[in-house]
């Protein structure tokens, strides 16, 4: 390892040509595109900014519309990806720059950031988090319950080691000092990595909206509007309560409201586009709410149904035949009671009028929108972006994959809003089209 | 045996602690030791919990619930409304 003069970072140089591929974001597309290049022999660089790898979809309950447990469908793939001879994984890593040389190689920096824990000397006993004294809002859990400083992200992580918030750290040492196999490590620098490629797969995924910026539904305000991401949490295996709560006061919901396409095809909040999901999440939320609380009224306000996918519009219908009550209507605003019960003011689009319903829990089923940041990473040439942000696929048809510069491919929804199955052709489809580039060059 | 080393005063040497960080740490411990003192006697709801303790609900909800993920109580059963659960403290 080399000394730079920024003393706060080492730097490392790993040599010439390293690996085949670079895959940034291992999401299930980038894990996806990774374990099949890895199949076909090709060594893969697998990078993620997380502590673990497996994206947005190892936090999910269940998939819709087979209801399958998602954690039972990433795991294996997770753990496949984590122990292929062909692929080495990097988490808490971000590129930094990637140039595009003469001889077509790409030249990688990327940043490693500290977790402060010798990785291969944890062994995930949770020790440390028993002892450390400072406790912050889980971002695993999105909020609604608070982890420790020292932390393991969640149980299935991978890799399952713990790690250190070093903003949020008192510097007490508990954790230091109770590590069984002494592996903490405070002198522990962020890394300057450079290595060379000969593709690059971007799977960066998307980013989920931010309801807050909606200002009369009250979140963020009222404790009882929640998002679809904090539901699917109450609803995992893994949740951050003991049952479905609500979060001002703990008590079990019996009038639970959705309020679809929150944050998209929405010109006001520029997001027009549909988001593809949150209708079929939604509906696979309201069944699962129906199992957990048999008792309770779940009503969904939409817009449209778009009821598209394979079995999606059975699915639908399953859920009106448990009981789900769908409204097609327009919420105005959400004012809040002193008990913390939500009146929703709405049009009714079948009747036209302006109507007012109590409900005891909110959920806004938010939006997809682009995550475009890696675009200014690459240096000399231009990744470019389509007209609503994602990454541009110049020949959608016939290569979908493709990107601008040649030899950077896209998988899943890096290219648009899509759901779990889409995102696993689109990542295969990027697989493939990396494997056919680099044969040409062998 | 080796007395081992501990590399968090190689650090405090370079980085101090933000004053946010300490006041967050003290209101934890308070909470925690408030919360553990009103279940020393018997199973409560979170609303009997705000009411004994004078902390506002969502408090009471994020950091009891913060508790039970962390294994320090337990749920003991459902009010006849089936509305509030009771928690317990775990010795």
């Amino acid at each position: 390892m080399e000394a730079t003069n920024n003393d706060s970072m080492n730097r490392s140089n790993a040599g010439t040509t390293d690996y085949d591929v670079l895959v940034i974001g291992a999401g299930i597309a980038g894990e996806e595109s990774a374990l099949k290049l890895a199949d076909m022999g090709f060594k893969v660089l697998l990078i993620e900014k997380e502590p673990s790898i497996g994206g947005k979809m190892i936090l999910l309950s269940k998939v819709f519309p087979t209801l399958d447990c998602a954690a039972c469908i990433t795991t294996p793939k997770v753990s496949e990806t984590a122990r292929h001879p062909n692929i080495t994984i990097l988490t808490l890593a971000e590129a930094e720059s990637i140039v595009k040389e003469e001889n077509n190689l790409f030249s990688v920096t990327f940043k490693k950031h500290p977790r402060y824990v010798v990785e291969n000397d944890c062994t995930g006993c949770q020790e440390c988090e028993t002892v450390c004294p400072m406790v912050v809002k889980d971002q695993f859990q999105f909020n609604l319950v608070a982890r420790k400083a020292i932390y393991i992200p969640f149980n299935i992580a991978n890799p399952r080691v713990a790690l250190i918030d070093i903003e949020n750290c008192t510097l007490c040492g508990a954790c230091e000092q109770k590590c069984p196999s002494n592996c903490i490590d405070f002198t522990q620098k962020e890394e300057l990595v450079n290595i060379k490629v000969k593709s690059v797969i971007v799977a960066t995924g998307f980013k989920l909206f931010d309801p807050i910026s909606i200002e009369r539904y009250g979140y963020g305000r009222y404790k009882n509007v929640i998002t679809s991401m904090q539901m699917e949490r109450e609803l995992a295996p893994t949740r951050p309560f003991n049952s479905v709560l609500r979060p001002s006061d703990g008590k079990v919901p019996d009038k639970i409201a959705y309020i679809f396409c929150t944050g998209s095809r929405d010109h006001t909040v520029g997001n027009p586009i549909c988001s593809q999901v949150c209708c079929m999440y939604s509906t696979k939320q309201a069944q699962l709410l129906m199992g957990a609380l048999p008792m309770a009224d779940i009503s969904l306000y939409y817009i449209n149904i778009r009821a598209f996918g394979k079995g999606f519009n059975e699915f639908y219908m399953q859920a009106k035949d448990m009981g789900a009550n769908y409204v097609k209507g327009k919420i105005g605003s959400i004012s809040e009671k002193e008990n913390g019960n939500l009146i929703l003011r709405y049009e009714d689009i079948v009747t036209g009028k302006v109507t007012e319903k109590e409900h005891d829990l909110v959920v806004l089923s938010v939006g997809l929108l682009a995550n475009h940041e890696i675009t200014k990473v690459f240096k000399n040439e231009k990744l470019e972006l389509d007209a609503l942000k994602y990454i541009k696929q110049p020949d959608l048809l016939q290569s979908p994959a493709t990107t601008s510069i040649k030899g950077v491919f896209v998988a899943g929804t890096a290219t648009s809003p899509m759901d779990i199955p889409d995102t696993i052709m689109s990542a295969g489809a990027a697989a493939s089209e990396t494997s056919g580039y680099l044969n040409q060059w062998s | 045996m080796e007395k081992k080393i501990r590399t968090v005063n190689i650090l405090k040497e370079t980085r101090k602690v933000s004053e946010h960080v300490n006041e967050e740490r003290k209101k934890y411990i308070q909470i925690r030791k408030t919360l553990r003192e009103a279940l020393k006697e018997e199973s409560k709801s979170i609303p009997q919990l705000a009411v004994d303790t004078n902390l506002p609900l969502p408090d009471v909800t994020y950091y009891l619930m913060t508790l039970l993920k962390f294994g320090e109580v337990a749920v003991d059963g459902i009010d006849d409304m089936d509305e509030y659960y009771f928690y317990k403290l775990i010795k």
